[in-house]
């Protein structure tokens, strides 16, 4: 589904991926791990098209399209969507206003009818209800005044309604305790399918205990030093990222 | 060169011309009165931002034609505009062209409107004297009528009453004059609606003057959405007693220039002023909002807000004087003033200016000036809008808030349509 080869990417003339290489399958669970600055965050944002980076080489490959060559939304509309490591908050824009908005712009881009107030309140109650959300965040700014915990179980409940194929959560775990971090959590699991692929950015190895992966990566120096399965995050959480830097310079 | 070049002389053979009428002894006073000030020019600390030549280059050449015509005042035809309003907001319409009421509009809604209230043209024998400022100057010295809108006490009406200034450069300067009376605990809710029925160079000066009772409320929206070549000048002054209190929302969407004054008095205890803006400009047009408030009593409360949207290479100017006198212990003011530079042209300068002279008081303030929010940006259109719709969204989101505590309701979705219309536009002339 995602292939990611010799991926370079600079901000401001700084290069913070020095050739990436990544591969993804539907139905697959990737964990993306790594110290602070190995750019982690980086990968995820310029795979949704954040115009600040500057990709200098290599490719990516999304459903057979080059995705690069797509604005940031017209990825969206693929298919790729992004949970934000902080949600940003919009005062004034409605909560429902922006989901419906999101919705129909990508049923548009596929060809499909706008769906009218009446079926999205029904779709949006049905999401809402699975994330054990309040109905009262539909009438509510986005993110706006949401407490951490809000904000990131609002990011699912995007991707809930959005139905992407490839969804990107950028440490969605940080800032949660540990009942939110649950909560997040089964939604994201509600919402693995056969036909969609799910790549967690984290820092901590505490969220795959509850989200388990089918491929662990760890990245380093913009590059991807070591990949395995589950084992390798309960690895690091015991060795450190020290380790694999060194293995990795050895 | 800080002179506006506005020529008195033609002034004065131009009021000469006019017919004798009630207005004729105020009109001549005034323009004695304005020979030594003349019009205000940027070298006054008030109108720094601000530069009438314009104006008095229109004024020159509209009175030489007046001259010419021996004081004959051109007339309006009617307009789609105007019906169009009249219809999309549900309220008692009194539509003044060119300055001029319409004779049989206000014997029509006399009564009609609410038991209490009534509607008649000025009369300057009540000695509505005009502040000696020089655009109330200017206003009185042309002036060939006025309206006058009195609530007694306990008086309400079924809907609000609407003021339609429809102005037409067939006239190209134009004097409005009207003043509210707000018995004891009486509620009038007031639309005032600024069009320009043709496009063209025009320029208006109008004066607005409320007077509120013991108890009274008057809720004062007032829509300024004219031409491109529009260069206008208002002033409204209200006078609140005691428990009185005063809504006003003002919306300032089109022109090449536009200067208002709001100046509020609270002289009772208890009464509270709430001012609201919202100024949209692009291109090269300059919108100045000037407002005081002045507490003389206490305990009594202001609340101000204003935002600003500017495009293109516009210019607006927000100036928020609050004045706290001594003795006015109670005090509780809070003002506000945010806008969004949608360009880089753009242009705000912003100022509040507190003088407290009591010692109880609470007193806030606060300005900012932002653009659009790159990130936000990033955010929607990772959830798959488009550049364009994003802009949008967020610039209607910060512009909303002015239209959710509306003081008069019935304006919501007339004014929801227009600003959306206008905020296109901006957004379009930033790209």
């Amino acid at each position: 589904m995602l292939e990611v080869k010799n991926l370079k990417a600079s901000i401001v003339g700084k290069e913070i991926l020095s050739g990436l290489n990544l591969s993804v399958a539907a139905g697959e669970v990737h964990a993306i791990m790594g110290p602070n600055g190995s750019g982690k965050s980086t990968l995820a944002q310029v795979i949704a098209g954040q115009p600040d980076y500057e990709v200098t080489d290599g490719s990516v490959e999304f459903l057979g399209k080059d995705l690069l060559e797509l604005e940031t939304e017209e990825r969206a509309r693929e298919g790729i969507f992004l949970g934000f490591q902080y949600p940003v908050e919009i005062p004034g824009v409605n909560n429902a206003y922006l989901l419906k908005a999101a919705v129909n712009a990508k049923r548009k881009h596929h060809g499909l009818t706008e769906i009218d107030a009446f079926e999205f309140l029904k779709l949006a109650r049905e999401k809402m209800a699975m994330l054990g959300m309040d109905q009262s965040f539909l009438n509510r700014g986005v993110n706006e005044g949401f407490s951490g915990g809000e904000k990131k179980r609002n990011e699912i409940l995007q991707m809930a309604m959005l139905e992407p194929r490839l969804a990107i959560l950028d440490e969605t775990d940080s800032g949660l305790d540990i009942d939110a971090l649950k909560a997040v959590a089964n939604g994201v699991n509600s919402l693995r399918d056969p036909e969609r692929a799910i790549v967690l950015v984290t820092h901590y190895q505490r969220l795959l205990d509850y989200i388990e992966p089918d491929h662990v990566h760890v990245l380093s120096g913009g590059r991807i030093v070591r990949s395995g399965d589950k084992s390798l995050a309960l690895e690091l959480e015991e060795r450190g990222y020290e380790w694999v830097r060194e293995a990795a310079s050895a | 060169m800080k002179a506006t070049g506005f020529n008195q002389d033609l002034l004065r053979a131009a009021v000469e011309e006019f017919p004798a009428d009630e207005f004729s002894a105020a009109r001549s006073s005034a323009v004695a009165k304005l020979a030594s000030v003349g019009f205000p020019t940027v070298g006054d600390e008030d109108w720094k931002y601000t530069n009438l030549g314009l104006a008095a280059e229109i004024s020159n050449g509209w009175l030489k034609t007046i001259i010419a015509d021996h004081g004959a005042i051109a007339e309006q035809s009617s307009s789609e505009q105007v019906a169009m309003i009249c219809q999309e907001i549900d309220a008692h319409w009194i539509i003044i062209q060119n300055g001029i009421i319409g004779s049989d509009s206000l014997a029509e809604l006399d009564g009609q409107a609410g038991s209490g209230v009534s509607f008649s043209k000025l009369d300057f024998a009540d000695k509505d004297d005009a502040d000696d400022d020089a655009m109330s100057l200017f206003n009185v010295a042309l002036l060939r009528d006025g309206l006058r809108i009195t609530a007694r006490a306990n008086a309400t009406t079924d809907k609000p009453i609407g003021v339609l200034l429809a102005d037409s450069p067939s006239s190209a300067v134009t004097q409005t004059r009207i003043v509210i009376d707000a018995g004891d605990n009486a509620h009038l809710r007031v639309v005032e609606y600024n069009l320009s029925v043709d496009p063209g160079r025009q320029f208006t000066n109008s004066v607005v003057q409320a007077n509120l009772a013991s108890g009274a409320t008057v809720d004062h929206v007032r829509i300024q959405n004219r031409a491109d070549d529009h260069v206008g000048v208002n002033k409204i002054t209200v006078n609140l007693d005691r428990d009185a209190s005063y809504n006003h929302n003002s919306f300032d969407l089109g022109g090449a220039l536009t200067r208002n004054d709001v100046i509020t008095k609270i002289a009772g205890k208890g009464a509270a002023v709430k001012l609201n803006g919202l100024y949209l400009a692009t291109g090269t047009q300059h919108i100045d909002n000037h407002t005081s408030i002045l507490h003389l009593v206490g305990p009594s409360t202001s609340e101000e807000e204003y935002r600003g949207i500017l495009a293109g290479s516009s210019q607006c100017v927000f100036n928020g004087k609050v004045i706290v006198s001594p003795g006015a212990d109670g005090t509780d003011s809070r003002q506000s003033n945010h806008n969004l530079l949608l360009s880089d042209r753009a242009e705000i300068d912003t100022k509040p200016e507190l003088e407290i002279y009591a010692d109880d008081v609470k007193c806030a303030h606060g300005a900012t000036v932002g653009q659009l929010d790159e990130t936000a940006l990033f955010y929607l259109r990772t959830r798959g809008l488009g550049l364009d719709e994003a802009r949008k969204m967020i610039t209607r989101a910060f512009a909303a808030g002015t239209l959710s505590n509306l003081a008069v309701t019935e304006c919501q979705d007339h004014l929801a349509e227009v600003l959306d219309q206008r905020l296109a536009n901006l957004i379009g002339d930033s790209q």
